[in-house]
């Protein structure tokens, strides 16, 4: 039976509209899941306030009755940190979307935490600026998703991740209290809790506004595209690379199921035969690019590059890095369903871990492409399968389980970017000691002392095993 | 009374450890804690924490003890030197990370790297003494901030000997990790009140083939600023730093402000630079290469401000530190990380107590006015009674930072009382 009863929606009505407010079953099920599609669950009602003091009476209306609820940006996670579970609210940003204020003098942008990505970019870079986190969702996801997950994307290499970018945040504590964490300056007065809240998954509240970096444009690129038989000594040439003391702004690997994916959808004129591609991009002062290029493209021949190519203009760079980004759409012709794993290893293990990533897919009986920040050891794994197969999705899941599990083997994490959600939550006792997890959890109850704010995600419940825990249906069969 | 408290924990220490490490506080120590045991494995630190949680005793992880001894009203019964934990745990140099102990220090760990052209590019003063606890602790840094970050952008893993003398850790040792929360921000600036930090990975840099270090006086320290803006807008530099003249007086004789721009790179690339730099400072100034470059930014990197009877560290953003700072007064000396928007400052000349307090109050005053911040370094023993040494945050986040403490230090044993808020 669900907790939320008449009277509440009556309540949240008053204080958002009736327009803010979703509980019709049919509307709710596009909220069901987010990109972890293994799992599905609606919620009860969906919320969608336009500020921070709506925000924070709605939290207030819910911890006043004990109900949990669900943070939502743009529902483009792929662990299913915001999938409905055990919290009947679903509170989704979307329509915290403007950029507040923009200082150029400071390189600062003051933002609420629904707007898109990509938007941020977009609205500084006539004047030669960009916000560097750039995951391959930026077209669509949220600067308060982004937040929860510490999100990364191919440039992290160079910039680093989220948490690198923002300076202070306005988080709704679950209680419906507003607290204003950091501030404009690089160093901040007493805690960190700006560091603890980027990267919470949603379970320190919810932040509605974020004053995030801006970086300068760099003078110019280089975009290398380097060909190999296979995707053992694509990953060696990556070691060299690094090794030689250059770092790339971005260093991704994709193979030969990826390539052929993306080459079906956009005709880029990847190679076909090649085993495995690099997309090498460097960036700095044109002064030293050249020779930089030069150096990259030969260390990638000595490696055993069968082709490098460079590109030509700004054309064929964004032709690469579209193929790039959205390699993941790609692969959807090659199969119903696929889930996308992300472990990382440190760089040197890669070669090891691929060879791991073949010989499961060749155990699980199912086909696994590699799209990743090879530069980061940040591994993309995709998990092709059919969800109207009971069976596959049971290998799917276990295969995934499997590489994870060999990556934390090699001194690697269970995520470098798409965060625990539920898919891993199962999985961090392999990385993290009860007493971490203990440590972990009242860190949360710093923030969240009752558990409503994304209940059952990050965390596993000392002693219970996830996957009884948690009311969940898997994916229709 | 005091003494017979020593005496005993000494001999409740020496039972957990064996005799022989345990002693007195030499020098800055003193100011810090009045009994120095120094363990040699975490599994002693944790025993030592469980004895005193036990007793109560408050404690406090030290390395040179500089920074807690500037900050210190009176010293905690007991420091944990660490150093006899100062060992490269891992390190990998196409990994480009590295495991260490924290006692180790920032110039050790470094020297260690030398021979594979990498660094931890976190540059405090006097990286011989800082270690690695005091690094990620009081939240160091240096010259080049501008370019590299700081230990907040750099540390990826941490361990720490928490409440109930449990070894917890976080983070991991790749270079991308989002697994569980960010402990390592919270034990970063946190000096010691959360938990001793045992071991750290950070995330390292290659060195730069070239780098060279562009000198430029200037009579007025807004034209100082007004040079450094236009090179930072122009040129992805090392550092950008401006000195006011007593502390550029190592430098040169001109009593000016000096601006030390510093550039890197492959020779092209320095090339490329130290000629756009001539032509947008007017040709003024000098640009130093080589080993000069080098001995010149170790001379700017050093500048110490613990030893100063006054001296803060002012946070604010960047475009404002030219006014921050000519608001502050006449009467201070500064480096100034001028793309960073931070500041150290001292005061010069002989004040009363009640004068310092008051000069303080304004400083933070000014920072509060463009949302920034101020926290002292140093201050010496006669005046520190009367001053504050952190800002106090807001209401809100201050409620938070006490609920924290409570949950990573209940019995309130971890360098009690010195932190923000009396934390």
């Amino acid at each position: 039976m669900s907790a939320i009863d008449r009277k509440l929606l009556d309540e949240l009505g008053e204080i958002i509209g009736a327009g803010g407010i979703v509980s019709r079953a049919t509307e709710l099920k596009v909220y069901e899941c987010d990109g972890w599609t293994v799992e599905k669950r609606a919620p009860d009602v969906l919320i969608l306030p336009r500020s921070t003091a709506q925000l924070s009476a709605v939290l207030a209306a819910l911890h006043r009755r004990g109900i949990a609820f669900v943070p939502r940006g743009a529902g483009t996670g792929l662990s299913g940190g915001c999938l409905s579970l055990n919290a009947p609210a679903m509170i989704c940003t979307s329509k915290m979307n403007r950029i507040l204020e923009i200082d150029f003098d400071n390189r600062r942008v003051e933002a609420e935490s629904g707007v898109v990505n990509l938007h941020v970019t977009n609205a500084v870079k006539s004047r030669g600026y960009f916000y560097a986190p750039d995951p391959s969702s930026q077209v669509a996801c949220t600067i308060g998703g982004n937040i929860a997950e510490n999100s990364g994307g191919p440039h992290t290499l160079k910039y680093g991740v989220t948490t690198n970018h923002v300076l202070a945040l306005e988080v709704v504590l679950p209680d419906g209290e507003v607290v204003e964490l950091g501030g404009p300056a690089e160093e901040r007065c007493g805690y960190d809790l700006v560091g603890a809240v980027v990267g919470a998954e949603g379970t320190a509240g919810i932040v509605t506004r974020a004053t995030l970096k801006l970086m300068r444009e760099p003078e110019n690129h280089r975009t290398i595209l380097a060909a190999f038989p296979d995707a053992d000594t694509a990953t060696r040439a990556v070691s060299m690379i690094i090794a030689s003391g250059i770092v790339p702004a971005a260093l991704e690997m994709m193979d030969q199921l990826i390539i052929r994916a993306v080459e079906e959808a956009f005709n880029v004129g990847l190679p076909l035969d090649a085993g495995a591609v690099l997309i090498i991009e460097l960036e700095g002062l044109e002064a030293g690019l050249t020779s930089y290029a030069d150096e990259v493209a030969k260390t990638a021949s000595l490696a055993g590059a069968s082709s490098v190519r460079l590109a030509r203009d700004e054309a064929e760079r964004a032709l690469l890095w579209k193929a790039r980004k959205r390699a993941f759409g790609a692969v959807g012709r090659l199969a119903p369903n696929y889930a996308t794993q992300d472990g990382v290893v440190p760089r040197t293990c890669l070669p090891r871990i691929l060879r791991v990533i073949a010989d499961v897919s060749r155990r699980y009986e199912l086909r696994i492409g590699n799209v990743f920040h090879a530069g980061d050891g940040n591994l993309h794994p995709i998990i092709l399968y059919d969800e109207r197969e009971p069976d596959q999705v049971r290998r799917a899941i276990d295969a995934g389980r499997e590489i994870l599990k060999a990556c934390i083997e090699m001194g690697g994490s269970l995520t470098g970017e798409h965060g625990i959600g539920v898919e891993k939550i199962g999985e961090m006792p392999l990385m993290f000691s009860p007493d971490d997890l203990r440590v972990m959890t009242e860190l949360r109850h710093v923030f969240d002392p009752m558990e409503r704010s994304n209940p059952g995600k990050v965390i596993p419940q000392p002693g219970a095993c996830v996957e009884v825990a948690a009311p969940r249906r898997q994916a229709p069969i | 009374m005091a003494a017979t408290t020593s005496s005993n924990l000494a001999n409740r220490l020496d039972s957990i450890i064996g005799a022989g490490r345990v002693r007195a506080p030499i020098g800055n120590e003193a100011r810090a804690a009045d009994t120095i045991v120094e363990p040699a494995s975490v599994e002693e630190i944790c025993e030592i924490v469980r004895m005193c949680e036990a007793d109560r005793i408050a404690l406090t992880p030290m390395g040179a003890a500089r920074s807690l001894a500037g900050i210190r009203r009176s010293p905690v019964a007991l420091g944990i030197s660490m150093a006899q934990l100062a060992r490269i745990v891992a390190y990998e140099p196409d990994d480009m990370t590295i495991v260490a102990e924290s006692g180790i220090t920032v110039g050790k760990l470094n020297a260690a790297m030398a021979g594979a052209r990498q660094r931890l590019p976190v540059d405090p003063c006097g990286p011989g003494m800082r270690t690695l606890g005091s690094l990620i602790g009081a939240a160091h840094s240096g010259p080049l901030r501008l370019s590299e970050g700081t230990s907040r952008d750099l540390l990826i893993g941490v361990r720490f000997v928490g409440h109930g003398g449990n070894l917890v850790h976080g983070g991991g040792r790749v270079v991308k990790n989002v697994a569980g929360y960010d402990l390592m921000k919270l034990m970063g600036g946190a000096f010691g009140t959360l938990g001793i930090v045992t071991e750290a990975t950070f995330k390292v840099r290659p060195i730069p083939c070239d780098y060279c270090l562009t000198v430029v006086p200037y009579a007025r320290a807004a034209d100082a600023f007004a040079a450094a803006c236009i090179l930072n807008d122009a040129l992805p530099l090392s550092n950008l730093d401006i000195l006011s003249p007593a502390l550029a007086a190592g430098f040169n004789s001109t009593s000016q402000f000096l601006l030390l721009a510093g550039f890197s790179g492959s020779p092209l690339e320095v090339g490329d630079q130290a000629e756009r730099i001539r032509d947008l400072v007017d040709a003024r100034g000098e640009i130093l290469d080589g080993d000069r470059a080098l001995s010149s930014y170790e001379l700017l990197r050093d500048i110490d401000f613990h030893s100063a009877p006054l001296a803060a560290q002012i946070a604010v953003p960047p475009a404002s530190l030219t006014r921050v700072l000519e608001t502050c007064g006449n009467d201070i000396e500064f480096r100034a990380h001028a793309g960073s928007g931070v500041a150290q400052i001292i005061l010069a000349g002989e004040h009363s107590a009640e004068a310092l307090a008051k000069t303080i109050a304004r400083w933070r005053e000014v920072a509060r006015s463009v949302r920034g911040n101020l926290r002292l370094i140093a201050a010496a023993p006669a005046i520190r009674d009367s001053l504050e040494f952190f800002d106090t945050p807001n209401a809100g986040a201050l409620a938070l930072m006490r609920r924290l403490k409570a949950a990573f230090d209940p019995v309130g044993i971890f360098n009690p009382g010195c932190f923000v808020g009396g934390i």
